[in-house]
């Protein structure tokens, strides 16, 4: 199961590099093509705002692999023994449940709905519900990471903290 | 009733160290679970956080965050120090006014008080310690005034506001942050002055003109950039997002080819970086977006607003009482989350008190810069700490007289409008 999560911690690694790429490239894009070429790119605005939900949603899901979210660590860093083990479970059922509720089960119903509707988005035409479709995935990869996380000792897990100043 | 649950639920399980965002989550969740069934609930709540994710505003927010981690590794912090050194380093107490000088030019530059505190903070704390400073006094210089680099744009804190306040333009509140940063940053200055003179603290060493020339013609490309994003927005060239996009590939430029301080293996995993720390502020908003509309639906708003305004009509008492709840929170909350679980609670009483939104998003965000430097949850404290090889409770004396010139500046932004509103006001940003 670990090196399964190692493979999937390469690819968002390596997906979101791509993604965020596209994004800084989409919006450069956007003020060159206005005063440069005096064109300005219709798609441009539509293209980052779907990588900006896939860059939160995927990083989020990564995020969580190195425990990055921010929260009060003031009682996980207090308790020691039996009672810190409680609590990192506990910690990892609350988060897996989010994932299970609304990511996947919310998630995959509006994908669902958006599909039957047929609603695609106005510029590229790209079906809303691909767009959509990263919220489901990203519940999975969640809920997966927290039954890693329940599996591994503390000290595998790569814990980047100090994303500052959020 | 309902809103009993989400406080209780929000309450339980933030206390338990349950990433906020899942706190605020599953709170949203319960609280909408009474009053519809399972699959609308987790139905809305989804399409609230993808749908609220979908915005071209929240774009500026990956983009600063990549530009200032480009910043932050390209050499730029240590051309900022050199300057600041060959303008005021030769007076008496020099080393501490270059700190806090360096790191509000680097706060001008990016937008994150974290690479400020890093990138400043590891040249100037040894350099300090050697001259002769308490290594704890250099480190709280460093800290506090890195807080700065959250009100003087870009920032990022500043757009999280813009988002959650439902729309004051980002391009008035860069502009608003000017003034009250500055004022942050001289009042840290007179607290080092006193510092100084009272530890007797040495004078830096003079630079020759010839030095100084250099050193200042080193720092223009930087300095560069505050009139390239700032200017271009202000003069409608670009908005504050493509402003963005301007800024990483003109620290690109400044770090790959001017200074050559980071190459294309460096590239990638700074990427990487912003895509994970846009994400951790990226989920929290989409979060926060579901609960601030069970927060609009319950009438939340309005019932603080009224509880509040019976305690008094006087909107001096009112307001110091919501920065003093303000700045508990800042104690035990980050700022991102803070920003976006208090704006929509407390905006709507600052408005009926006649507080422009603007002016009420300066003062939230510089109430939370003085939370960001308490502990126990004060993340730049923290790194500050590291760097100086010191500890928490050493920091604190030397922090408290740091702590009382930033309240006494929160008073003033407080109180008078003008010091946030006067120069949008005068670029025509607002009316």
């Amino acid at each position: 199961m670990l090196s399964v999560a190692k493979a999937v911690d390469a690819a968002l690694r390596a997906l979101l590099v791509v993604l965020v790429v596209m994004l800084v490239f989409s919006i450069a894009w956007q003020v060159m093509s206005r005063y440069l070429l005096d064109d300005p790119s219709p798609w441009t605005e539509e293209l980052a705002r779907f990588l900006l939900i896939w860059i939160g949603m995927l990083g989020a899901s990564l995020a969580f692999r190195q425990r990055a979210h921010l929260g009060l660590e003031l009682l996980p860093q207090k308790l020691k023994g039996t009672a810190a083990v409680v609590l990192k479970y506990f910690t990892l059922f609350v988060i897996a449940l989010f994932a299970i509720t609304v990511l996947v089960a919310g998630g995959s119903n509006l994908v669902a709905l958006t599909w039957e509707l047929r609603q695609y988005s106005p510029v590229l035409g790209m079906p809303i519900s691909w767009v959509y479709s990263v919220v489901p995935l990203t519940g999975t990869i969640i809920v997966f990471y927290c039954l890693v996380q329940a599996l591994e000792d503390d000290a595998d897990t790569a814990v980047s903290r100090g994303v500052g100043e959020l | 009733m309902e809103i009993a649950l989400l406080i209780i639920v929000f309450a339980g399980l933030f206390a338990l160290g349950v990433p906020i965002a899942v706190c605020i989550g599953l709170s949203t969740l319960t609280t909408m679970a009474m009053t519809m069934d399972f699959l609308p609930a987790v139905t809305t709540i989804a399409q609230r956080m993808a749908g609220g994710l979908n915005s071209f505003a929240l774009l500026a927010i990956p983009l600063f965050i990549l530009s200032g981690q480009l910043m932050a590794q390209g050499g730029i912090a240590r051309r900022l120090v050199e300057f600041s050194k060959a303008i005021i380093g030769m007076v008496p107490g020099g080393l501490a006014f270059v700190n806090v000088i360096s790191c509000t030019l680097f706060g001008a530059i990016s937008g994150s008080a974290i690479a400020a505190t890093t990138a400043v903070g590891s040249f100037m704390i040894p350099e300090m310690k050697k001259e002769g400073y308490d290594k704890n006094f250099a480190a709280a210089v460093t800290v506090t005034s890195a807080t700065t680099g959250l009100l003087i744009p870009p920032s990022n804190t500043l757009i999280v506001y813009a988002v959650a306040s439902g729309g004051v333009s980002i391009a008035a509140l860069f502009i608003a942050g000017y003034v009250p940063g500055i004022l942050i940053s001289l009042a840290l200055i007179m607290v080092c002055a006193i510092y100084a003179r009272r530890h007797k603290m040495p004078a830096g060493e003079r630079v020759s003109a010839r030095a100084a020339l250099g050193y200042t013609v080193a720092a223009l490309p930087s300095l560069f950039l505050i009139v390239l994003v700032i200017g271009g927005i202000l003069a409608g060239i670009f908005t504050a997002t493509e402003a963005g996009a301007i800024a990483v590939l003109y620290s690109l430029l400044l770090s790959a080819v001017i200074y050559r301080e980071i190459g294309i293996a460096d590239i990638a995993s700074i990427c990487l970086k912003a895509a994970q720390t846009t994400a951790v502020v990226m989920f929290l908003i989409a979060a926060s977006i579901a609960m601030s509309w069970i927060l609009a639906y319950e009438n939340i708003p309005a019932m603080v607003a009224e509880t509040l305004l019976s305690i008094s009509d006087n909107p001096i008492v009112i307001l110091l009482l919501i920065n003093i709840v303000l700045l508990l929170v800042g104690i035990f909350m980050d700022m991102t989350p803070a920003v976006l679980i208090f704006t929509p609670i407390f905006l709507p009483v600052a408005v009926a008190l006649g507080m422009s939104p603007l002016h009420f998003g300066i003062m939230l965000v510089l109430n939370l810069c003085i939370g960001l430097c308490t502990p126990p949850v004060g993340t730049i404290l923290f790194v500050g700490c590291a760097l100086a090889k010191t500890t928490i409770d050493r920091m604190i004396r030397p922090m408290i007289p740091m702590y009382a010139a930033m309240f006494v500046v929160l008073m003033l932004i407080t109180y008078i409008p003008e010091l946030s509103e006067g120069l949008p006001r005068y670029f025509g940003l607002i009316d």
